[in-house]
């Protein structure tokens, strides 16, 4: 059984003038103990908006959250329990941590919240020090924020995270301001963690190349819906939405193994709207797949909303049409 | 401030440089100092995009600041000059030597800087418009109200923001939107050199592009230079003419950027391509670079990077490597080629002025023993460039390597 199930997760946010701007649109998922599944997407898609949904930082307008098969608690002792068990990293070690205080504050306080016996704080502080390889632990307690690298920062946050022994963390682009040793070192404590405490870990970034290597399953976002999704391996090898064509196609790494070669004519086609229309046609209202306006494929169908697709591996789904049997045959001449 | 300036006539930057940098040392005051850049030196050539890679720590950002003077205490310049070379053909200004109006009209309007903590360093509290119209009113006071709001939109559409947007705030914005927006604010008077630091790192691959091709697209328009700072090196590969990796506060390797991504020189930058996780590649354990960066705040004996390098021999523990040419240039190499694919040379030399020059094998400077004949009469493994390609029948001897003229403005940039 999943830890965690979101279901129909849908977030809107007020505007100034005209009508609601919706940020994530009826969005499902599941996270498992012990598993990784990566959220990648473009920017301002709603990745950080589902996360914090998700994390009962925002309220989402609609859908159900499941936390080991019951309903998250919006209050109260439950909500308390909901957020003990779901805790955040952050993309910035820079700004997530205050200046003022020392790394062992920051760790006692959220073993106070949740209740830790006050006689062995200490050793717990130096316990979680040492889980994230911040060593000599009682030397690192006492430091500052300023005394310490992004990465060493970055380890503070996810000692933190793991203070009120949660069993989910969502990790919100938590490498991406760091260099690639240091990236490969935080994720690899992450992957570590996750196995050693059977942690589910929902991993948000743009770095499709991490996003393979460190997760079992990868979800696609574009526009506040989920596009794509399936094993980590069958997305990024075999890219079936032509967002998620693109997106894999503009990769450095696909660019040197000459994967771009395949995908430029696709690019090409889209590039000249991509800036001009990246935002414009937002509004959610707007019906029909909401890739259409970039997509070299589009279709007369296409005007009404897709449908998630199975693309042929095993819950490896698109939404679009191009995966449906009716219009496959007119696509494949277009392809 | 003192500061000691080497002799300018024989460092003087040959035409088409527009910012040049002479033996810059920095270091971060303390009971024992931080020395985070090392004598570096270096030319920023007019409409080019110089990149800058290196591991966090090796003082990018500081050099950075020091060349757009942004560095604050306790930072300090201990040596080293750096000069602004105008379009107007007036006399370089030295910009050590500006006093704060003059400082102030520099900035944005002859190097503006996007920071590397960009996406928090907006102002929350204070709407985009406001913020965009600030630096304007500061700069253009003669632009209108309504001329502020046309340049501020069309530069957020430039960066795919909705323009609509204007009038929102800060948090409203998604992490890569605000990046976006510190981006467009640093091109918004047109500046000649824009430095950017770590601009994309909240960005998809796609978004990134756009933007990068955007940037690119006005750079041919309007012959501006970018300085760009990155940990990525694969995508400095791509976006830049020419790069710069640093290790320790130091210049290890310059290069033609397409060149270094296919055969680097230098042992760090090598590790360095090594460590960036492959997208198509077989799923393996990845790890980055083993070991650590020295502690800056100590004397360095011989090469910098000799307790992480897997090459180092007899010479590297007591020996400090100077920049020298790479022991030979892969012969493939040789031949005049563009760097940045999108702009062709002829393009490239109607540019607002004087032409750009194409960086040549004769650009190519390494720190590295394994590249000095003296040291090393054997010359480099083959992984390294300069390697001896037997086999390939590619064997290039040094003059095939460097017989090609040094392009002016490779002279004296740093030993
Ligand atoms: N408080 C808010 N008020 C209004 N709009 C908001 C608010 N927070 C987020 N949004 C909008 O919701 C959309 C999704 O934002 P979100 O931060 O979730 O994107 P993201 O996928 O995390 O992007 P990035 O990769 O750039 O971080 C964006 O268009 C953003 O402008
Ligand atoms: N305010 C400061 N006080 C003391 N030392 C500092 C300060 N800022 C930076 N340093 C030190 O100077 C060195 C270079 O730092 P710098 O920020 O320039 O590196 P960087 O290459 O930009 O790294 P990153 O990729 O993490 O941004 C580091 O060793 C750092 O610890
Ligand atoms: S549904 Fe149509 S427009 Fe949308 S991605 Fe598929 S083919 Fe393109
Ligand atoms: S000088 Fe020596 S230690 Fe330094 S990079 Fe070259 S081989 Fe390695
Ligand atoms: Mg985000
Ligand atoms: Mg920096």
């Amino acid at each position: 059984m999943s830890v965690l199930e979101v279901r129909q997760l849908t977030v809107d946010f007020a505007q100034r003038r005209g009508p609601k701007f919706r940020a994530v649109d009826e969005v499902s998922f599941e996270l498992y103990a012990g598993e990784t599944l990566a959220l990648v997407g473009e920017s301002g898609s709603g990745k950080s908006t589902i996360a914090r949904a998700v994390s009962s930082l925002i309220r989402p307008s609609s859908g159900e959250i499941l936390l080991n098969g019951k309903r998250a608690g919006t209050r109260g002792r439950r909500l308390r329990e909901y957020r003990r068990a779901v805790q955040m990293v952050f993309q910035d070690p820079f700004a997530s941590l205050n200046p003022a205080f020392s790394v062992g504050h920051h760790l006692r306080r959220p073993l106070q919240i949740y209740g830790h016996p006050r006689e062995d704080l200490d050793i717990a502080v130096e316990g979680l020090l040492e889980s994230v390889s911040l060593v000599p632990p009682t030397l690192m307690a006492s430091k500052l924020p300023h005394e310490l690298s992004g990465g060493q920062r970055q380890r503070v946050a996810i000692a933190r995270a793991l203070a009120p022994q949660p069993q989910i963390i969502l990790a919100d682009e938590p490498v991406s301001m760091l260099d690639v040793s240091i990236r490969l070192e935080i994720l690899n404590l992450l992957d570590g963690l996750k196995r050693e405490r059977d942690l589910a870990l929902l991993y948000i970034t743009h770095d499709l190349a991490t996003a393979r290597h460190f997760s079992t399953h990868i979800m696609v976002m574009y526009r506040g819906e989920i596009v794509e999704r399936g094993l980590a391996d069958d997305v990024i090898l075999n890219p079936s939405h032509p967002y998620t064509q693109l997106l894999a196609g503009s990769a450095a790494g696909a660019i040197r193994s000459g994967r771009r070669q395949v995908t430029a004519p696709v690019e090409r086609q889209a590039k000249k709207s991509n800036i001009a229309l990246a935002e414009l046609s937002e509004t959610v209202s707007a019906t029909g797949c909401r890739f259409r306006a970039r997509c070299p494929h589009a279709m007369e169908i296409c005007a009404e909303r897709p449908v998630e697709l199975s693309v042929g591996d095993p819950g490896h789904t698109a939404k679009c049409w191009l995966f449906d049997p009716k219009f496959r045959a007119k696509s494949t001449t277009t392809r | 401030m003192t500061l000691t300036r080497p002799n300018e006539t024989s460092n003087k930057p040959a035409n088409g440089v527009v910012l040049s940098a002479r033996n810059v040392t920095v270091e971060y005051g303390g009971e024992r100092p931080t020395r985070a850049v090392r004598n570096v030196s270096l030319d920023l050539r007019r409409g080019e995009v110089l990149g800058i890679a290196g591991e966090s720590g090796c003082g990018k950002s500081t050099l950075a600041f020091a060349l757009t003077r942004l560095l604050r205490p306790p930072a300090t310049m201990i040596q080293g000059s750096v000069f602004f070379h105008g379009l107007d053909g007036s006399d370089p200004v030295d910009i050590l030597g500006l006093d704060a109006v003059s400082l102030r009209h520099f900035r944005w309007d002859k190097i503006s800087m996007v920071f590397q903590s960009a996406m928090n360093s907006l102002n929350p509290v204070t709407s985009l418009r406001r913020q965009f119209s600030d630096i304007f009113e500061a700069h253009v006071p003669e632009m209108s109200s309504d001329e502020r709001d046309e340049r501020s939109r069309s530069l957020l559409e430039m960066v795919g923001i909705d323009p609509k947007r204007l009038k929102g705030y800060p948090h409203e914005l998604s992490g890569g939107m605000r990046q976006r927006v510190g981006i467009a604010m640093a091109l918004a008077l047109n500046p000649e050199i824009v430095v950017m630091d770590e601009p994309t790192t909240a960005l998809d691959v796609v978004v990134q592009r756009d933007i990068l091709d955007e940037i690119n697209g006005l750079r041919k328009e309007l012959g501006f230079s970018i300085i760009f700072i990155t940990h990525d090196l694969p995508m400095l590969v791509e976006i830049s003419d020419r790069l710069i990796v640093m290790y320790a506060g130091e210049i290890v390797e310059r290069a033609p950027s397409e060149w270094v991504g296919q055969s680097p020189a230098h042992p760090y930058t090598l590790a360095l391509q090594d460590s960036c996780p492959d997208l198509l590649g077989e799923r393996k354990e990845l790890r980055g670079i083993a070991g650590v960066p020295p502690d800056l705040r100590e004397r360095i004996e011989g090469c910098s990077f000799r307790p992480r390098c897997p090459y180092a021999f007899g010479p590297c523990a007591t020996v400090h490597p100077e920049l020298i040419p790479p022991f030979a240039v892969p012969v493939e190499f040789t031949t005049v080629r563009d760097m940045s694919a999108t702009v062709s040379v002829e393009e490239k030399s109607s540019l607002r002025q004087s032409p750009v020059i194409t960086p040549t094998a004769g650009d190519w400077r390494v720190a590295c023993h394994l590249h000095a004949r003296e040291l090393n009469p054997e010359g480099p493994p083959h992984e390294l460039a300069g390697a001896t390609r037997s086999g390939s029948g590619a064997t290039t001897s040094q003059e095939s390597g460097y017989n090609l003229a040094s392009p002016p403005g490779s002279a004296g940039e740093g030993q």
